[in-house]
């Protein structure tokens, strides 16, 4: 790099003190920028005493990368300590170059998008290669009972299933009565108190129960089964696995999948009673109707396919959570907070499917 | 005989290269240790050896045989013959240390009766002197005990080699010193091959007939260790044979 000569500093050396350690250099650093960029300067260390790696970096710094600065009269001691510094190739760090952006604002902007939206894409390649995959390993083992612990599927059928009931219970019950109670103003007003029973029953079989019971599967199996999958990949369990000529795809996934399937009717069927319950219950309250009237004209509008495409729909959305739980899982990197982050993610991935598949429903059903 | 051969390998994550084409052999029946600085590839290696990370470039023969990692056959085929130790045992903690010793054996013939598996279970154990712990879940387990039930799990299929990542990490001296004693035992009783990535020189000396040593990306010593004490290398005289550095490392 060639310029015009700077002329020697007319204020003479800079005069570095006695201790020179991070904070006095913090202190100097500036005035040497300000007047090395006008003049050639000299930084002279002869008082320099007190000093630590922070004070050979800045001789290093001074010397190698800032043109315009001499370093005058260093003591021994610190021009040993700069030498044993020197040794090592990677001491004085590269400056990164400057990218200087190209495009205009708009086309820069779409480049983002474009690569983020390729970048879920292929996110979203990848959960689909595992649910093939899945698939497969199903398949396989429905055929030679091979490959999976003796034992762990009725053990994810009781964490699942078991320890899933009362919550998605209570919360579809909850639902039953708040929509019952926020549609019985409106249907008061028309007279129409008695559809309070077409519109609980509909909305609970067909739409409201698949979704929040998949939604409750996503918080509480999906999170429990990304943090157990994750930290057996991060303590090396999942290695082992692989070593021992087990495939952790097929030992781990393939239970909780079979689990997920067996438990989720018996959700669903007991989701749909609670919720129904609660609507009942709020009709009892709000317009006196009787449990038996309202019975009988809810099964006017719904039959069993309602409760079988509600059923099918649930048993999707928990194969979604089952295989995205897995997908996070085992897809997770080597350190502790990566296990939490995957969780978080397993949960938004799920819910997110969950929407997704409903919605593809919505079109295929309605 | 060498049990394992590589040549020009390379290994490393992405596009991150951690060791660049280098050319070794592990003998059979023997101790190899596989020493380093710490960030130098030790524990890379293992596992491209062990076959969960494919290599960048070079390969590596198994028994005479090249490990390809894009047919899943010749995984099975390398998964079958050997055993891994992990750092911290990486015993399943949702099953007991029977099932855990159990599981390879039942996963690879679930048609054995199960007398046979207990049979062999208890045999494994025995070798670790883990029998009566059996029952125990890994967490009930202390540091040194869980090592030795994975190694009665990677030993439970009578493995050709087994890989072990730092045996003694984080072991205090006399528990250290008693694994490296089952080493021994298993390559002196059973002729089983170990390659043992570690930087306990201690353990070293112990247990190590040959070396290979990694540094800066490369290899900078493959041979017996007796030859260790010959080497004019600086670098391997300060990592092998200061005293200052065994009694530090002590």
């Amino acid at each position: 790099m060639s310029g015009p000569p700077m002329a020697l500093d007319q204020a003479g050396p800079m005069v570095m003190p006695k201790r020179l350690r991070a904070a006095e250099i913090v202190a100097v650093v500036p005035e040497i920028r300000r007047r090395s960029a006008e003049s050639l300067i000299t930084v002279d260390f002869r008082e320099v005493e007190e000093f630590d790696t922070s004070t050979v970096a800045f001789l290093r710094h001074l010397t190698a990368c800032f043109p315009g600065v001499v370093a005058a009269n260093v003591p021994d001691a610190l021009a040993r300590a700069e030498a044993g510094f020197a040794r090592r190739p990677d001491a004085c760090w590269p400056e990164k170059p400057a990218v200087a952006p190209t495009g205009s604002r708009w086309g820069r902007f779409l480049q983002s998008m474009a690569g983020r939206f390729l970048a879920r894409m292929r996110l979203l390649g990848r959960y689909m290669a595992m649910f093939g995959d899945e698939v497969y390993h199903i398949g396989l083992y429905l055929r030679k009972r091979k490959g999976v612990y003796p034992g762990e599927t009725w053990n994810q059928m009781f964490f699942m299933g078991y320890r899933s009931f009362p919550i998605v219970c209570l919360l579809l019950f909850l639902v039953g009565v708040t929509i019952s109670i926020t549609s019985a103003e409106q249907l008061r007003l028309f007279g129409a108190d008695i559809y309070i029973a077409d519109l609980v029953g509909y909305a609970m079989l067909r739409e409201l129960v698949p979704l929040m019971t998949g939604v409750i599967l996503a918080g509480k199996v999906g999170a429990a089964v990304t943090a157990e999958l994750a930290s057996m990949t991060v303590l090396e369990e999942v290695d082992a696995l692989r070593t021992m000529g087990v495939v952790p795809e097929k030992f781990l996934m393939v239970p909780r999948l079979i689990a997920i399937t067996l438990v989720v009717p018996l959700l669903v069927a007991m989701a749909d009673v609670a919720g129904i319950f609660g609507g009942i219950v709020t009709a009892r309250i709000t317009f006196g109707i009787l449990p038996s009237a309202f019975l009988d004209q809810m099964l006017n509008t719904v039959d069993w396919t309602d409760f079988t495409w509600g059923l099918v729909k649930t048993v999707v959305f928990g194969w979604a959570v089952v295989v995205g739980a897995g997908f996070k899982g085992l897809t997770v990197g080597r350190s502790a907070e990566e296990v939490g982050r995957a969780t978080t993610e397993s949960v938004v991935l799920s819910i997110t499917l969950i929407i997704i598949i409903d919605c593809i429903f919505a079109f295929v059903l309605y | 005989m060498d049990i394992i051969t590589a040549r020009n390998l390379t290994v490393g994550y992405g596009l991150s290269e951690v060791l660049c084409d280098i050319s070794f052999a592990i003998p059979a029946r023997r101790i190899t240790a596989v020493v380093g600085i710490s960030g130098s590839g030790k524990s890379t290696l293992l596992k491209t050896l062990a076959g969960l990370l494919p290599p960048l470039g070079g390969g590596f023969e198994f028994a005479g045989r090249p490990v390809d990692y894009r047919s899943e056959a010749s995984l099975r085929n390398l998964y079958g013959r050997i055993g891994v130790l992990y750092q911290d045992g990486a015993l399943l903690n949702g099953l007991s240390l029977y099932e855990n010793v159990a599981l390879p054996v039942r996963m690879h013939y679930p048609e054995l009766p199960e007398a046979v598996v207990r049979d062999m279970v208890h045999a494994g154990l025995a070798q670790v002197e883990m029998a009566d712990s059996a029952e125990k879940s890994p967490s009930e387990l202390s540091g040194g005990m869980r090592k030795r039930g994975a190694l009665a799990r990677a030993l439970v299929l009578d493995p050709e080699v087994v890989f072990c990542d730092e045996p003694s990490s984080g072991l205090d001296p006399i528990t250290s010193q008693r694994l490296d004693d089952l080493l021994l035992r298993l390559k002196e009783t059973f002729k089983m091959t170990l390659v043992v990535v570690t930087h306990e020189l201690r353990s070293i000396e112990r247990v190590a007939d040959r070396v290979i040593l990694l540094n800066d990306g490369g290899l900078r010593f493959a041979g017996d260790y007796a030859d260790l004490a010959a080497s004019e290398d600086e670098f391997i005289r300060t990592f092998f044979l200061t005293k200052d550095h065994h009694h530090d490392d002590a």
